[in-house]
């Protein structure tokens, strides 16, 4: 008989392919460091910290209300929405619309309403609540299928479909759905913040005029009320509060801005519409435009979004795995961990344009910058869900401890899981390299930037759908290798 | 080597164990019966406690890490005699002695053509010899196993707990049946509702004796 | 059980409440109409609202009409609510007051600064790059890392830009290591001053004010060269304005604008006075924009 030989599992193989495929993109990516005295200014970045100043932003405090409403009635509505279309999302055509909504960042819905609705709070709702529906739906769907069936099965035949989805499913997977929920909703904080960076009067508003006039002293604030805000979620999002916050918010988000059905029609019927099919020129000239646009933008706004794509996902794995022992009971007390919760909050509410501007000042312009944001950011909240997963895992008596613990133990128990959050955010992550675009890492969204700041939507549209459908065939080969790995997220703590 | 006087062990208020007065002496191969529910796996855990770094642990549910091979399962038991980078070079690739070391025990419990298996792959009485195996291959004065053997056939349950009595100079098996715990060891504690209510060498006493524990 | 059935059901309830709510209530039209205004955020975003604030005040004494300040996060959001009607009024820059005009039929260039018919830019340079002051192009820009400022702006952008091809016979993509967009004028002389980026393009005014106050540390950072004369900013109204607030309304705020002189009002551009400005001024902004294609 031929001994066994040992062989490393597919999860192995799997990890070493995205790091040579990361490694790949390294030697396309413009990567160095270039700067010579960042001294002065990121002296006076964290100097800033010690003069905290709220002059210039007197309606703090409706900022703050704007955000947290946004972000209650986008969630909201993308729930309610989420939980109707996860009911039918085995057909395959909302599979696919969901899949398409939800590609697009929330930035770039906003900027596409921004067109049309203006400031009308319809601009910032919809912004949040498309993106969000979309997810919703994926996720919802995919605890029910998930969850347990034997309660509907033993149901009397003829039990009306509502009666029966109410009693035999919902009861069971509620606990599950709000979790879910309650997480996402930390997620529409943010974004509901960053919203303000494109005109929104939420709090990414304030912040980026003070970031951008090197106003610190403000930002530091800004920043502070919102790590706040979201450290402090949980003690005053009760769920039973929520009828009155979300009647609020209504009234909150309200302003004066009419909508006009002139500038709505006038979108559609004029602004998307390619500029040589617009001026009636011949279709060998829509085909040159397509064509341009496409060789001279697209093409390498895929390349760069690819490679930075790439290269970030690698770079967040690795910033997870560094950084999840800090929030995990197996292996710190609750002081310890309660600095790496404090840390981790603030690398996962700090937008990551914030972060790759600060990186962008000590290292100057290259892809750096951007891959460490993303990393950092992405890192954190993966690090934050495996931290707790992990929490969870019952050790032996005896197990060991230290580092022989962590790899040992804790990863190969950890590590399923782990591929499973990074690979839901992978898609994130491409999305997200779309708004580092505006730093001029000129990915995809620095072209759909520059469209928009052109006035050129036709353009912009285009280049969003390339966009979406590149996230699309990201999502697909995500959910291919997630099903080859066989891993799936744990319910409870997705 | 190990004595318990008046112990007591409270779970969220209940009481878990009361008035556990023990000795045990070197040598010693005890089995501990009772009902489920009886307390046996808490005494295991607190016996534990006094004795850690001398002692085995075969706990109920195995403690085996599901994605990694049998192979680091058992190369575990010996974590601690090793720098924890040469365990992580073993993780990654093992090394061909400590595979030969491991090899020698997973013949003993037959299971040496799963050595690289994965242990989610493996049948409930694999996984017991694999938890069985490590314990072996960690060594040491004191073994202290919880249901090592409720999984595997008669023939082989005898065989192990045979083996394992030898390796180690003193054993305690939580076992439910009490041919094997009469057969395999000299004295025999039983508990019932968290109190010791027999302590007796074995040549005392009968199958029926211990079978008496399980009715109220 | 029973608790989050009755939750879900809050939830759905409240919500198809609050999405009518939020599209019935704005329907409730307003009596007076207000005229309202902006300005792109070319620098010092923070002061906006409050110095635009007290011309919103002078033009609504003035044109005894009520009149609002809406600040916008970039020059295009601002030509987008002028294209939308959300504002009438703006202070644009050359190229955006372009494209305003360019996308809204009948609208006009009312007034602009005594300054903006010559208005210039800089090229600044970090010192490490030993780039020295000089009347003709610097060729030894060449290789260096840039920052424009916003992507739509005239003076951060279009003219810097169309001034490098002009000299260097190329793009700036092919002239430099890396070509960044800042966003505005004071995060552009902050990257230079910094070393983050080597070279970049700046306002004239902007600097000036920057190095007045002592905002910019000069010996780290100097201005290097100095474009050419172009028209820039100007005060852009829409066609319809007379149609909504009556007959010869367009030419009354004309008239409210350049007869401000109020020194306190004039720092808000800053400009030392307004003067009348025509659409055909701005031809050469959009002759340059066509070359460059950033319209089309």
């Amino acid at each position: 008989m031929t001994k066994p030989s040992f062989q490393h599992s597919r999860r192995w193989t799997l990890s070493w392919c995205f790091v040579a495929i990361a490694a790949v993109c390294l030697l396309f990516a413009d990567i160095r460091i270039t700067t010579y005295d960042p001294w002065t200014e990121l002296g006076r970045l964290f100097s800033g910290l010690l003069n905290l100043s709220t002059v210039g932003l007197d309606d703090l405090g409706f900022t703050l209300l704007q955000t947290v409403a946004f972000a209650l009635l986008g969630v909201t509505l993308g729930s309610v929405c989420g939980l109707s279309l996860a009911l039918i999302f085995h057909w395959r055509w909302v599979r696919i619309m969901c899949a398409l909504l939800r590609s697009v960042h929330e930035i770039f819905w906003a900027l596409i309403f921004l067109q049309f609705f203006g400031l009308h709070p319809l601009t910032g709702l919809l912004a949040l609540a498309i993106p969000y529906t979309a997810t919703f739906a994926k996720i919802y769907a995919e605890i029910l299928e998930e969850g347990d069936l034997s309660a509907l099965n033993v149901l009397a035949h003829g039990t009306g479909n509502i009666s029966s989805f109410f009693y035999a499913r919902v009861p069971d997977l509620y606990q599950h759905f709000k979790t879910y929920t309650a997480y996402r909703m930390e997620c529409g904080l943010r974004s509901s913040a960053i919203l303000g960076f494109i005109g929104l009067p939420t709090l990414g508003f304030s912040l980026s005029t003070s970031f951008m006039e090197g106003l610190y002293g403000q930002v530091w604030v800004l920043l502070i009320l919102f790590y706040v805000l979201i450290a402090t979620m949980r003690y005053w999002l009760r769920p039973s509060l929520l009828p009155l916050y979300l009647i609020a918010s209504v009234f909150i988000v309200n302003n004066d801005t009419e909508l006009s059905m002139t500038n709505i029609s006038r979108f559609f019927t004029h602004d998307i519409v390619p500029a040589p099919i617009r001026n009636g020129e011949s279709l060998a000239s829509f085909w040159q435009w397509l064509s341009d646009l496409l060789m001279t933008q697209a093409l390498p706004g895929i390349m760069n979004t690819l490679v930075l794509s790439q290269i970030a996902l690698v770079a967040s794995a690795i910033c997870t795995l560094l950084l999840f022992p800090l929030v995990s009971k197996q292996f710190f007390g609750r002081f310890p961990r309660s600095v790496g919760h404090f840390f981790l909050v603030i690398m996962r509410s700090t937008p990551e344009y914030l972060l790759a501007y600060i990186l962008l000042l000590m290292w100057g312009p290259s892809m750096l910058p951007a891959i460490v944001a993303l990393a950092l950011h992405n890192g954190a909240i993966i690090g934050h869900l495996v931290g707790r997963y992990s929490d969870e895992l019952v050790m032996r008596q005896d197990a060991s401890f230290g580092l022989n613990r962590y790899n040992y133990e804790v990863l190969p128990r950890v590590y399923g899981q782990f591929l499973a959050f990074l690979f839901y955010r992978w898609e994130v992550i491409v999305r997200e390299t779309a708004i580092l675009g505006i730093l001029g890492v000129a990915t995809l969204g620095f072209y759909i930037d520059s469209a928009i700041q052109e006035i050129r939507i036709d353009r912009a549209v285009v280049l969003i759908i390339i966009t979406a459908l590149l996230n699309l065939a990201i999502d697909m080969v995500s959910r291919r290798v997630r099903f080859w790995l066989r891993v799936k997220t744990d319910l409870s703590i997705r | 080597m190990l004595s318990l006087v008046n112990a007591e062990v409270r779970y969220q208020g209940n009481v878990a164990l009361h008035d556990i007065n023990l000795t045990i002496q070197k040598g010693e191969k005890i089995a501990l019966i009772g009902r489920s529910g009886s307390g046996k796996s808490t005494l295991l855990k607190l016996i534990y406690e006094t004795l850690p770094k001398i002692t085995a642990l075969v706990p109920q549910d195995e403690g085996l890490v599901e994605s990694l091979s049998v192979y680091h399962n058992v190369y575990m038991g010996r974590l601690r005699a090793h720098s924890w980078f040469y365990n992580l070079l073993n993780l990654i690739r093992p090394f061909k002695s400590r595979v030969e070391e491991v090899n020698a025990i997973l013949e003993k419990v037959e299971l040496q053509d799963k050595c690289f298996d994965v242990v989610k792959q493996l049948s409930g009485g694999q996984r017991q010899r694999t938890a069985v195996a490590r314990s072996l291959y960690q060594g040491g004065e004191l073994l202290l196993a919880d249901e090592p053997v409720s999984a595997v056939d008669e023939l082989q349950a005898g065989r192990l707990l045979q083996m394992l009595s030898t390796d180690f100079s003193t054993t305690l098996f939580a076992l439910h049946d009490t041919q094997l715990a009469l057969s395999h060891c000299t004295r025999v504690i039983g508990l019932h509702r968290g109190r010791i209510v027999l302590d007796e060498p074995s040549e005392h006493l009968s199958a029926a004796d211990l079978t008496r524990l399980y009715c109220d | 059980m029973y608790t989050s059935i009755r939750a879900l059901f809050n939830r759905t309830v409240v919500s198809i409440a609050i999405a009518s709510a939020v599209i019935v209530t704005p329907l409730q039209a307003e009596e007076t109409k207000t005229l309202v205004f902006s300005a792109i955020p070319d620098q010092d975003e923070s002061a906006l609202k409050a110095r635009f604030g007290i011309v919103a005040d002078y033009l609504s004494k003035t044109l005894e009409v009520p009149v609002k300040y809406v600040p916008v996060k970039s020059y295009a959001a601002a030509v987008t609510s002028f294209r939308n009607d959300q504002v009438q009024l703006a202070w644009f820059g050359g190229l955006s007051g372009v494209k305003a005009r360019l996308l809204v039929p009948g609208a006009q260039a009312i007034a602009q600064g005594e300054e903006d018919p010559n208005f210039h830019s800089y090229i600044i340079a970090h010192h490490s790059t030993g780039l020295k002051v000089s009347e003709d192009f610097p060729k030894g820009i060449e290789g260096k890392t840039f920052t424009f400022g916003s992507k739509g702006s005239t003076s951060g952008r279009l003219m810097p830009e169309f001034n490098i091809r002009e000299n260097m016979g190329k793009g700036p993509e092919e002239i430099f290591k890396t070509v960044g967009f800042s966003g505005n004028h004071s995060r552009t002389v902050t990257l230079v001053e910094s070393g983050a980026y080597e070279v970049g393009a700046v306002n004239f005014k902007v600097w000036d004010k920057m190095v007045e106050e002592k905002k910019v540390d000069t010996s780290k950072v100097s201005a290097i060269w100095k474009t050419p004369a172009y028209p820039d900013y100007q005060w852009t109204i829409r066609g319809d304005v007379d149609a909504k607030w009556g007959e010869g309304f367009t030419e009354k705020v004309k008239q409210a604008l350049l007869a401000m002189d109020d020194p306190k009002l004039l720092a808000s551009f800053p400009r030392k006075s307004f003067i009348a400005a025509t659409n055909e001024d701005f031809a050469p902004i959009l002759n340059t924009a066509k070359e460059l294609g950033l319209v089309d």
